[in-house]
């Protein structure tokens, strides 16, 4: 074993050995990305319509289930036809504040057991046990979106207070609630927001993972017949809310 | 007739001891195409073999002594795409004295496979098949991803007068030759060889047609041995011009 | 087979005799190479995209050391540790150390190529750590004691019924051979270890340096639950991996699984970084980052150089007519396939390939599918070259090979080659053809023709071709 110095010393060592194959540049970086971020979200919102469209094509594509709505208060109803033709009795949510309306009492009066994560950090270790176990038992979690990616048809989900990751994995149906602020066009954009999310200091997002999810679990390793829902949700479900979701 | 083109003809070493006939028919079509068409002596093989098996210092030896051979030619015209590879792609990286090297690059600028001199040089795509009937063709290695040729020998075929191109499936999928990889590891290179034969019987074509005699020989070798009747043929075996054209 | 056999050449002639594993082979490679094409020829940017991950990788290795200060920096600003591996033994030791301090007695592995090259899992066995493998088809081959056949699809080697027999032997289930059943009975039984982990381990398919991340990608899902449920999670990866920043990490997101997979993006790409945050319920208690040499730092000023860009796609595998054929266990090393002969070179050195370079016909399918344009065949000839001239290449040949050199720089002795061409083979000649030859040249003719020399060569005629004009 050895530490960092020797080990860098070593690769610095070699570097010097030689300049490399041909002259080379990495990437360009956005110069304020948070500003780049807030003038990206601008423009797209002009254009929102045509990115639905675009995103609603490629999440089909790799089979995610894509559902509109007007208002936020008729999701709970969307989630509901969900759950009852899948059979599912119980579902966690993301805390409110994450997810931009409650739906609490709309999905429990509809029959579905619903516990949301609470929004305040949970430090007991026995607590999170709990919260743990209660997500894995769920039939269905439902989160918020931060980023919908036409491109690809995929869902970037950050991980936080109130929004545990495990929401959007355990259960094996995802429902996942977005508007237009969520859409972006390319992956290229994707990285503007990356770039825009770790800026600062401190970070303007300091949680533990950033999740980009295009469509459900899936493999292909026996026999390269593809299955779905092995380790993670075996469906996913996007719905758009036109009117917003918050206020 | 003549178009004030010259060209050397750089042979190959199995062009030379075992398809001399597809050397004639290069030099009689050439002329009758109204290229003078030269043969510059002393040649014996592009080093290929030797390079590939990683015998440098002999291949390089082999490069410097064929180069001064074609220092005069206008053009150089090779019958396989895997030594006109050697020569545009290698000799120059072979030759260590500035000179040689810039003599190399110089010559690799010149060199031709045969089907690319006919369409880019020669400027003619249009010929009568000597063979008629359905023709297929295999893509080799060297010739379509290390010089990016393609074209050139589709660019024919489909006008070939009297004959009928057919897509070859996985026409750009190795034949399994690849010099002395096909007694290294000949179970691998013959079942690659039977991949490749199943489906040019599959075409229903009559003719297989190839530039590299390393490919003709791999892919022939099998269609002989399995009393095929497929004919292996080189391009310019099949390229006829009619008289007063 | 004659003596002139390597290990290699029967391993490799075994797989040919394997018809079931010749068919999984040719529907496998032949449904990847048709899903990448369709994925590229739909991304016109794709070409473009790749000369610029080329360019990235390129520019990375100009200031590795740079990089790599600022990801580990990031990494301990997390509250990570980050540990530093010049060989496979001092990363099992450093694993190992974990693994023991933590307490862990069961491990879970998300699929990592790097934690397969260090074999790792023998070493945790030993230390009383059990390791389950959670990609599905690691798993299976995990279940089976073998080791992987490609560097996407592990047990692409394996048909349904083998799997279902093996799930009945090794975990008393009996199911039947359908791979839907098949994966419910994995993810059954996988949960429960994903929950019961102590300790989790996958590999990193990026790290980007400005931010401290870890990037995996899946499609099953398992990196995620790897690198959240349990209270350890270790990622071990080649120094090579760090990418600079989230704009550089977009370029090889765009391009990664349409390579390997002809998927736009896998399922889940998954950003980790550092252990759990405050306020977060779920995510490790510690996280370490195993920077990983084993044979890679002294290629940035070596010949393989530009292997070390190598995104571990498996596209050149898929497309290679070699590995096509015999499939990856033939090639006797952790990587198989056209780059994995390189890595193996990097990792063992250059005279563990001694045969293994040679199992190409230099045709360039690799180097044509590689998603940053990697140029295989070259440094095959390259470490083709250094065996001859290290003379690790076996003394017949090499005299073999001289004299044909000798023979081709002579064209006295050239202009011989004909004539005794003719009087050798009299005896072998039928019809213009030859279909058997003694010796050495038995391996041509045992499955192929070979045409005569000819009975006039071109250079033998080219004096009436002259008066012809």
């Amino acid at each position: 074993m050895t530490d960092r110095a020797t080990f860098l010393g070593r690769i610095r060592r070699e570097m010097g050995k030689t300049s490399g194959l041909f002259p080379a540049t990495t990437a360009p970086r956005p110069s304020h990305p948070r500003l780049i971020a807030e003038t990206l979200r601008r423009e797209l919102a002009e254009r929102w319509r045509e990115t639905l469209e675009r995103f609603r094509a490629e999440f089909e594509r790799v089979a995610g289930v894509y559902h509109r709505v007007r208002t936020a208060a008729e999701v709970p109803d969307v989630i509901l036809a969900i759950a009852r033709e899948r059979e599912a009795r119980a579902a966690v949510t993301w805390h409110p504040s994450a997810l931009g309306t409650d739906w609490r009492a709309a999905l429990t009066a509809g029959g579905l057991v619903t516990a949301t994560m609470p929004a305040a950090g949970v430090e007991a270790i026995g607590e999170r046990q709990a919260l743990r176990d209660l997500i894995a038992a769920a039939d269905l979690g439902v989160t918020g979106v931060d980023l919908a990616v036409a491109e690809t048809g995929s869902l970037v989900l950050l991980s936080g207070s109130g929004r545990p990751r495990s929401t959007s994995l355990l259960p094996p149906y995802h429902v996942a609630v977005f508007d237009r602020d969520a859409l972006v066009e390319s992956l290229g954009q994707v990285g503007v927001f990356l770039e825009a999310w770790h800026d600062g200091d401190p970070a303007a997002w300091r949680g533990g993972v950033i999740n980009v999810i295009t469509g459900p679990s899936r493999t292909a390793d026996i026999e390269l017949t593809l299955t779905r829902g092995v380790h993670g949700p075996k469906e996913v479900h996007a719905v758009f809310v036109e009117g917003g979701l918050r206020g | 007739m003549t178009t004030g083109i010259r060209a050397s003809l750089m042979v190959t070493c199995l062009g030379d001891l075992f398809y001399p006939e597809v050397g004639v028919r290069i030099v009689r079509l050439l002329r009758r195409l109204g290229v003078e068409v030269d043969f510059p002596a002393g040649q014996t093989c592009c080093g290929l073999p030797l390079f590939n098996s990683g015998y440098h210092v002999e291949a390089a030896a082999v490069a410097r002594r064929t180069l001064p051979l074609f220092r005069g030619s206008q053009h150089v015209v090779v019958p396989s795409g895997s030594c006109a590879w050697m020569v545009k792609h290698e000799y120059p990286g072979l030759m260590t004295e500035p000179s040689l090297r810039a003599e190399a690059e110089a010559l690799a600028a010149r060199t031709y496979e045969l089907s690319q001199l006919l369409v880019k040089v020669v400027k003619r795509t249009r010929f009568t098949s000597a063979i008629p009937g359905r023709v297929t063709y295999h893509d080799s290695c060297h010739l379509r991803r290390g010089l990016g040729e393609s074209e050139s020998p589709r660019a024919i075929l489909r006008d070939l007068d009297g004959a009928e191109l057919v897509e070859l499936p996985g026409h750009d999928e190795c034949c399994g030759f690849g010099g002395s990889f096909a007694v290294r590891l000949p179970e691998v290179s013959t079942a690659i060889l039977d991949k490749k034969l199943a489906n040019v019987e599959a075409t229903g074509a009559r003719c297989l047609v190839a530039c590299d005699a390393g490919c003709l020989m791999q892919m022939g070798g099998g269609l002989r041995r399995r009393k095929s009747p497929v004919r292996p043929v080189h391009l310019a075996e099949l390229l006829e011009v009619d008289g007063g054209e | 087979m004659s003596e002139l056999s390597t290990p290699f050449r029967e391993r490799a002639a075994h797989a040919l005799d394997d018809r079931f594993l010749q068919q999984a082979l040719t529907i496998a490679t032949t449904k990847f190479i048709g899903l990448r094409r369709e994925a590229f020829d739909a991304f016109p940017d794709g070409d473009a995209l790749r000369d610029r991950a080329r360019e990235i990788k390129e520019a990375t290795l100009q200031r590795l050391d740079q990089h790599l200060e600022q990801l580990i920096d990031n990494v301990e600003g997390l509250g990570g540790r980050v540990h530093y591996a010049d060989t496979a033994e001092d990363a099992r030791r450093i694993i190992l150390d974990i693994a023991r301090r933590t307490g862990a007695r069961l491990a879970v592995k998300s699929k990592s190529m790097a934690t397969e090259e260090i074999e790792l899992n023998e070493a945790l066995l030993h230390a009383g750590v059990t390791p389950v493998e959670t990609d599905l088809g690691e798993y299976i081959i995990q279940l089976a004691h073998e080791r992987p056949s490609h560097i996407i699809a592990p047990a692409i080697h394996k048909t349904k019924g083998q799997v279902a027999e093996l799930f009945a032997r090794e975990l008393g289930r009996e199911v039947a051979a359908d791979p839907e059943e098949l994966t419910r009975i994995a993810r059954a039984e996988l949960r429960q270890k994903f929950l019961d982990a102590d300790l989790g381990i996958t590999g990193a398919n990026f790290a980007v340096a400005s931010t401290g991340t870890v990037v995996l990608v899946t499609n099953e899902g398992n990196g995620r639950m790897v690198t959240s449920l349990p209270r350890v999670h270790v990622a071990v990866m080649g120094v090579e991996k760090v990418v600079p920043s989230m704009s550089d990490l977009v370029v090889f997101l765009a391009i990664l699984a349409k390579s390997a997979t002809g998927q736009k993006l896998s399922s889940y790409t998954t950003l980790v970084q550092g252990p759990r945050r405050a306020g977060e319920l779920e995510g490790p208690d510690e996280f370490h980052l195993v920077l990983l040499d084993n044979g890679r730092v002294r290629q940035i000023a070596g010949q393989l150089r530009e292997a070390l860009s190598c995104l571990r796609c498996g596209a050149c595998l898929n497309v290679c007519p070699v590995y096509r054929q015999i499939g990856g266990h033939a090639y006797g090393y952790t990587y198989p396939g056209p780059i994995g002969i390189l890595l193996t070179a990097m990792l063992h050195g250059g005279a563990a390939v001694k045969d293994l370079a040679h199992a190409s016909s230099l045709c360039g399918a690799c180097a044509e599918a590689c998603p940053v344009r990697i140029d295989i065949p070259r440094m095959l000839i390259e470490l083709r070259k250094d065996n001859v001239e290290r003379a690790v290449a076996p003394g017949p040949e090499r005299v073999v090979f001289k004299a044909l050199a000798r023979l081709l720089t002579m064209p006295t002795l050239y202009r011989l080659a004909a004539p005794v061409g003719r009087l050798l083979q009299r005896p072998f000649v039928r019809d213009g053809g030859i279909r058997r030859l003694p010796l050495f040249f038995g391996e041509w003719t045992r499955s192929r023709d070979l045409p005569a020399v000819a009975s006039r060569t071109f250079s033998e005629r080219w004096a009436e071709l002259e008066r012809e004009r």
